[in-house]
């Protein structure tokens, strides 16, 4: 009874302030608790690492002579497996040193960090991957693109170009003239056969493609995964929310006393946001139906023009598509690389103009921070990647229908496309953000200065932008095979950029940003990117008749350099890959998913459950050692008081 | 640089690197680090010698750190716990706080330096230290007491799991192990 009373108590402790600690004080500080097994030193196994013990350098000394001298007791087996075991983990760290002095700019990460925290830094190290997953995606590109093509010199039929040259400038940002005849192009490479039988470049340039989309496909996914799992695996049934913000609030890693205030006033605001947005649930849970009913018209008002706005950008994007596809001929250079880039131009713009409405049309809506943070962040996803989409959609639809060789025309767009993000990067930073910075660092008192204020690293819309030049270079890379090697160039010049934009110009975010979170959203945002491009690349594959150039002219569709290549192998290889390709063995495949979800599933169900019961099992027991230790207690004092008594 | 005497000898490095996280180089660093801390006279005797934590706490990766006095606490092995660091305990220290730290070992540091009074346990004095150090010390950027009240509340019911009005030290690495934030941001590298 009364131990119930206090487990009701604790869980209320502050509420009802001293009155338990008072009483509590006393027995916690009874010797029985330091006799418990569980609060004597444990037996520390030896299999486990020295370093991994969380003592002192001279009690890990004792621990490693007690091991010694255990050594000598066991056999040489034994002794000599344990040594091994040593030598290997030593190994082992070494190379993983190796292996992580080869990752670029850890010191100049290491310095924004200290400045910024761990956000910022969070964005960099994204860009690092990206660059090496270009990385990685060239040198597949060389070995089986490139070097084949530029190896063998014998070739197919010359193909002829409509395009005329502009001057060497202009082609370089339009990607016409001597580009376009280049390796850059689709359009440069042949069919060119190996030996006699199907291999030829045609083959190999379709198994580069599927096989930088599924190496990108796997990395992504794992990335994400890993994300996903410690994010949700089982914190969606307990939410910790406070406990991390107050356990791992603070980032070690600050050493600038500006950033150290900065982050104190972060992690108040952000407490004090949490307590105000529970409050906040708490008045949403009073509120009258007429209230509700307001808001939801509001926001279904506010829902509906935030559409509008979508629907309008997506016109302005279809318009501007089809206006720059009737070349301007006899004007002067410049408008016509702006006519040529319009595109472009457009779906910056909307992506710069759009998030700042969408921003403050959130603010009527009434909901908590959070939501609205998220709220917006989902709104810029989803403009700028079906921006992206519909842009995409509009050219395609466009191009089968009026142009001769559409593939190379696509892969133009998506030059232009890649060419444009990054003069749009440079334009941000060095007419927009410097200048900004330098206005408020000269002039802090100015109304100008006051009112614009420093410049923010939104480290979310920062990301976005990663993520849609990247897929670009995915949507791109086969009728421009080129086109990692471009954003490998592009990557290094943005992440010097955006590092002096962020050192030089840039205030801390108001808002804190965590990375756990966010990299799980960041990565997902990537899969969807890529599984964009893998679509895009479907339908255009369906979509475009090949044309007079290019690896795959003449066929009437891609695939059938596969097919050629089937019909030479032997009579049971070729059945296996026709079943292997068949409905029968597609429907077994289903079902054998089906069922090792669904077991998945209950498994995870039944855990869920034990979880539940050993957690009430957990309670139980501490409140019982807790109400034995009180009798213990009690028992010791009464002895104490019957001792002196009888002597 | 420092004179030969102060040097460290080869046998003794690959025991440190043995016992700690840290690399050679990065054993080599903080050594160099701590003789500039130490007074001239002790520079030739750096293993027996401690720095007083008033000196530790100039160092600039621990000087704009609210944790800064519970750190030099936690990690000294003086008898009179005065918070003066050995060597070897500054060595400890950096490895605790190293890249290449298990999360296991830095959510045991962590605990320990959130424990203030040392008892085991982080009970509601505890976490209202460690948010007044969270939040910054002076009086206008503390919670309020209300606000206080209801944040202890919050977290003794997330993180409490046994219900017994404290969280000990299997229940804070219980919420510390979903939070892969904490490994990358409880770091201070030299």
């Amino acid at each position: 009874m009364e131990d119930n009373q206090r487990r009701v108590n604790f869980q209320r402790l502050s509420s009802e302030d001293s009155a338990i600690s008072d009483d509590s004080c006393e027995y916690y500080q009874t010797d029985i608790y330091e006799h418990l097994p569980s609060t004597l030193s444990r037996d520390w196994n030896s299999i486990q690492s020295l370093k991994m013990l969380p003592l002192c350098m001279q009690e890990k000394r004792n621990i490693r002579e007690r091991l010694h001298q255990q050594k000598l007791k066991i056999g040489h087996w034994e002794s000599w497996r344990r040594s091994q075991r040593i030598a290997w983990r030593r190994m082992v760290e070494q190379l993983k040193g190796f292996f992580s002095r080869l990752l670029p700019w850890k010191h100049t990460l290491h310095k924004i960090e200290g400045r910024f925290g761990v956000g910022v830094k969070a964005y960099f190290v994204f860009l690092r991957y990206l660059l090496g997953l270009n990385l990685l995606n060239c040198v597949i590109i060389a070995l089986s693109v490139l070097l084949p093509s530029l190896y063998i010199k014998k070739g197919g039929p010359h193909c002829n170009l409509t395009s005329k040259d502009n001057g060497s400038v202009l082609d370089v940002f339009l990607g016409s003239g001597f580009l376009e005849r280049s390796p850059v192009f689709y359009s440069f490479y042949k069919l060119k056969n190996i030996d006699k039988q199907c291999l030829n470049t045609s083959l190999l340039f379709f198994a580069g493609m599927v096989l930088i989309l599924l190496l990108s496909f796997l990395m992504i996914v794992r990335r994400t995964v890993v994300g996903y799992k410690h994010t949700w695996m089982t914190g969606n049934h307990f939410s910790m929310n406070m406990s991390y913000k107050v356990f791992c609030g603070w980032d070690f890693c600050i050493q600038d006393p500006q950033a150290a205030f900065l982050k104190h006033s972060f992690i108040k605001n952000e407490l004090k946001m949490d307590l105000e947005e529970q409050r906040f649930r708490l008045r949403v849970s009073q509120r009258t139906l007429k209230q509700k009913v307001v808001l939801f018209f509001l926001r279904l008002i506010l829902n509906i023009s935030v559409l509008a706005l979508l629907g309008g950008s997506f016109a302005l994007i279809y318009y501007a598509t089809i206006k720059s596809q009737n070349k301007l001929d006899n004007v002067h250079w410049t408008l016509k690389l702006l006519w040529e880039y319009l595109p472009p131009i457009t779906i910056t713009v909307v992506n710069f103009v759009l998030p700042q409405m969408f921003c403050v049309i959130v603010t009527f809506e009434d909901y908590s921070l959070t939501t609205q943070l998220n709220l917006t962040l989902v709104r810029s996803i989803f403009l700028k990647l079906a921006s992206l989409g519909i842009y995409l959609f509009f050219l395609i639809t466009y191009l089968t229908t009026s142009i001769q060789n559409p593939e190379t025309e696509f892969g133009k767009e998506m030059y232009k496309l890649t060419i444009f993000h990054l003069l749009a990067c440079f334009c941000n930073a060095f007419l927009v953000s410097f200048p900004r910075a330098w206005i408020v660092d000269k002039y802090p008192s100015s109304m100008l200065a006051k009112k614009i204020g420093k410049p923010e690293f939104v480290i979310p819309l920062n990301i976005l932008d990663l993520v849609y030049s990247q897929t670009v270079t995915w949507v791109g890379v086969f009728y421009c095979p080129l086109l990692p090697a471009i954003s490998i160039v592009k990557l290094l010049v943005i992440f010097y950029m955006k590092m002096f934009t962020v050192i030089r110009c840039c205030a801390p975010a108001q808002r804190m940003f965590r990375t756990t979170s966010s990299s799980v959203l960041f990565n997902f945002m990537l899969l969807l990117g890529l599984i964009m491009s893998a679509v895009t690349l479907g339908v255009n594959i369906n979509m475009f008749v090949p044309g007079t150039c290019g690896p795959f002219m003449g066929d009437s569709s891609v695939f059938n350099v596969t097919s050629e290549c089937v019909q030479t192998l032997p009579r049971p290889v070729r059945n296996g890959i026709s079943y292997i390709t068949s409905e029968a063995f597609a429907f077994a495949l289903i079902l054998a998913e089906v069922i090792i979800l669904t077991s998945l599933v209950s498994r995870g169900g039944a855990n869920r459950k034990t979880i539940e019961r050993l957690k009430d099992m957990l309670v139980m027991c501490s409140s019982d050692k807790r109400f034995l230790v009180k009798q213990h207690a009690t028992l010791i004092r009464r002895q104490r008081r019957i001792a002196p008594s009888t002597e | 640089m420092g004179t030969a005497a102060s040097k460290l000898p080869k046998d003794l490095l690959s025991e440190y690197q043995e016992l700690t996280f840290l690399t050679k180089q990065e054993i080599l660093l903080a050594h160099k680090r701590f003789t500039e801390l130490l007074d001239r006279g002790d520079r030739q005797q750096a293993f027996n010698s401690r720095v007083p934590m008033t000196k530790v706490l100039t160092l600039p990766e621990l000087k704009s750190n609210p944790f800064r006095k519970r750190i030099c606490n936690v990690f000294s092995t003086s008898d009179v716990k005065d918070g003066s660091l050995s060597f070897e305990d500054f060595l400890d220290l950096l490895s605790a706080f190293s890249d290449s730290a298990t999360l296991e070992i830095k959510s045991h540091y962590a605990f320990r330096i959130f424990d203030f009074d040392d008892d085991g346990t982080l009970d509601s004095g505890d976490l209202e230290k460690l948010v007044n150090c969270l939040t910054g010390e002076t009086e206008d950027t503390r919670l309020t007491s209300e606000e206080m009240k209801q944040l202890i509340n919050n977290i003794l019911e997330e993180s409490d799991i046994d219900k017994d009005g404290t969280v000990n030290l299997s229940e804070f690495q219980h919420v510390i192990s979903r939070s892969p934030d904490f490994v990358s941001s409880f770091k201070i590298v030299l």
